[in-house]
């Protein structure tokens, strides 16, 4: 693990200016501070409201601190510079809809100093990636919701970036279209790239992350590895298959031989409603609406 | 269905293309990414069908052609072009304000602009490559009401040079040298009435003052609250900027001291001086409009044009987004 943190935020405060005659103010950020190794997934959550898309915002260098510091891979996040190893993925992107989703690619592949047959190689590989090779020539206008955020995430990686700021990059995609992209947030970690993900489904945050930081009200009140966070550190869980009644009887008994252990509960797991969906669907429904639309 | 199966991870391995990235070096101003932003905005406009206006013009400049054909040969060309650019002066007005006020806040609105200023993108040259996409525009559309001009006003010149002629062979001369000394004379009078250089000068002076004017609504654009009114307070500046000269002259005169010149210098800056580029009607009505002028004019625009840029930076550079 490098030892440059891929995002290291000191005493972030961010206080907005609110359009009245009376100068009032609104504290967005206060005082967050928080460091992001290299090639991990971080959950960032809390409530609308909370903070999280100013964090964001500011570390990006779209809004400027009121105090407090923001760097990337060592490099301040004001500077211009600092962009060049962050990809990012807005909420409801709209992208321009006059645009195909190849030429889509070409506009932002070109921002980034791509050009020739390195930006013509590099989109073959992204659009097979987020699977859009059919829809290439097609204006974003006709996108439905989910491939517009397969192809925001594909011009958020264009460049190859080492970090990924995905702000609910699932937010009313079905569950078939989330898969594919939780699956490809997944498959960014694996190439070492750094993610941030912020996110209201805290089932695919915690599905997905390695670290967490809960915002509440401007202020950073959790942060840590989410295995240590999810722990209930005096309760055990075991799961068994294939389990007869017998079996399940002795377990019983040799639990309330013992005077301070307590059964808390027994029975069969149950799946997501999600994993079943996708597997009564095969995700096929959510292939045909985009082909329809 | 097997409860294992629904809880075993349904990940289906990604393969994210491997290898490094190109290395690139960050440069504090990159032509190329402003030309792929003007790239952009042109693409946009021009999506946006603004080239049906083309049709319009195309109906008044040939309408035109055969209106009024009881005027004297002078008058049927000269309203053929006080029509035509008038039509190229109103469009090229119209792309300017409406184009350029529509750029900023919609990719706010849509938020496309977090996508592009999160790359490696300076905001002044996300500001220029929008103004260059509206200029380029601008100028393509200009060339191509131009081109149409050009070509109606030359049949419509050969066509009143052909009926002259008609005319002039039904007429008796006392002698063939007397004969030919007319046609002739009547063939330069109404060919200086026709497509000439000069009156490229005063489409030259459409397009100069459309770019001023896309400067101004840029400016504007970056703390209007809204299109309507970066729309609107364009207008008025345009307005003013018409009548600033003449403002000038009556509250000023000519033995104006020295801070009222001053101050109506720096008015002049954020309010540009559009009479200047009024050269239009002398153009029409043949007045032959020196290089200087043009020279001159051009220097303007560009000054004009570094000035609202610069403006508009100051004011977006800390823009809240």
């Amino acid at each position: 693990m490098s030892e440059v943190p891929a995002v290291s935020i000191q005493h972030l405060t961010r206080i907005f200016r609110l359009p009245t005659l009376r100068r009032q103010t609104v504290t967005a950020v206060q005082d967050v501070s928080f460091d992001i190794a290299a090639g991990q997934i971080y959950g960032l959550i809390g409530p609308n409201g909370s903070g999280k898309s100013t964090t964001m915002k500011v570390l990006l260098g779209l809004l400027r601190a009121t105090e407090g510091k923001c760097s990337i891979f060592g490099r301040d996040s004001a500077r211009v510079d600092s962009r060049e190893d962050v990809g990012f993925l807005p909420e409801n992107p709209y992208f321009y809809r006059h645009l195909t989703g190849r030429e889509t690619l070409v506009f932002y592949g070109k921002l980034c100093g791509i050009t020739g047959s390195a930006l013509k190689d590099r989109i073959g590989e992204l659009l097979a990636l987020v699977d859009l090779e059919h829809a290439a020539d097609r204006r974003l206008a006709g996108y439905s919701k989910g491939m517009l955020q397969r192809i925001g995430l594909a011009q958020a990686i264009i460049h190859r970036p080492r970090l990924v700021v995905l702000d609910e990059p699932t937010a009313g995609v079905d569950p078939g279209g989330s898969r594919k992209i939780r699956d490809l947030i997944l498959a960014l970690r694996e190439q070492g790239i750094t993610v941030i993900l912020s996110s209201h489904l805290l089932e695919q945050v915690q599905e997905v992350c390695d670290r967490v930081g809960i915002i509440y009200k401007g202020k950073l009140v959790k942060e840590g590895a989410l295995s240590e966070l999810m722990s209930v550190e005096d309760q055990t869980e075991i799961l068994l298959r294939n389990a007869t009644p017998e079996v399940l009887k002795a377990v019983r008994a040799l639990i309330s031989s013992h005077p301070v252990t307590d059964l808390l509960t027994m029975g069969h797991p149950r799946t997501t409603l999600e994993r079943l969906f996708l597997e009564v669907t095969d995700g096929s429904a959510v292939e045909t609406r985009e082909y329809v639309k | 269905m097997a409860t294992d199966s629904l809880l075993s991870s349904t990940t289906v391995p990604v393969a994210v293309p491997q290898g490094a990235p190109a290395p690139t070096r960050h440069r504090i101003f990159s032509p190329g990414r402003v030309i792929t932003i003007a790239g952009g905005t042109f693409t946009q406009l021009v999506r946006m069908k603004v080239f049906y206006f083309m049709a319009i013009f195309a109906v008044a400049v040939i309408a035109s052609s055969f209106a009024f054909a009881d005027l004297e040969t002078e008058g049927q060309l000269k309203l053929l072009k006080d029509v035509s650019l008038a039509a190229m002066s109103l469009f090229s007005m119209l792309f300017a304000i409406a184009g350029t006020a529509l750029l900023l806040p919609r990719d706010i609105e849509d938020r496309t602009i977090y996508t592009i200023l999160c790359k490696p993108v300076p905001r002044l040259e996300y500001l220029l490559g929008k103004m260059l996409g509206v200029v380029w525009l601008i100028l393509i559309s200009l060339l191509l009401m131009d081109t149409l001009f050009c070509v109606v006003l030359h049949l419509k010149t050969q066509s009143i040079i052909s009926t002259q002629m008609e005319v002039l062979s039904a007429m008796k001369f006392p002698s063939p040298d007397a004969r030919d000394a007319s046609i002739s004379q009547v063939q330069e009078t109404i060919l200086k009435q026709g497509m000439t250089w000069n009156l490229q000068f005063g489409v030259l002076a459409v397009f100069l003052k459309a770019v001023v004017l896309t400067g101004t609504t840029l400016l504007l654009s970056t703390f209007a609250s809204s299109t309507i009114f970066t729309i609107m307070s364009s207008l008025a500046v345009m307005i003013i900027g018409q009548a600033q000269s003449l403002a000038r002259d009556v509250f000023l005169g000519q033995d104006a001291s020295t801070v009222p010149r001053i101050i109506a210098g720096a008015v002049s800056l954020v309010f540009p001086d559009f009479k200047g580029f009024d050269i239009v009607d002398a153009v029409v009505s043949g007045t032959v409009v020196e290089g200087l002028i043009m020279l001159k004019m051009t220097g303007l625009t560009l000054v004009y044009m570094v000035i609202h840029l610069l403006a508009a930076y100051v004011m977006f550079s800390d823009k809240e987004i």
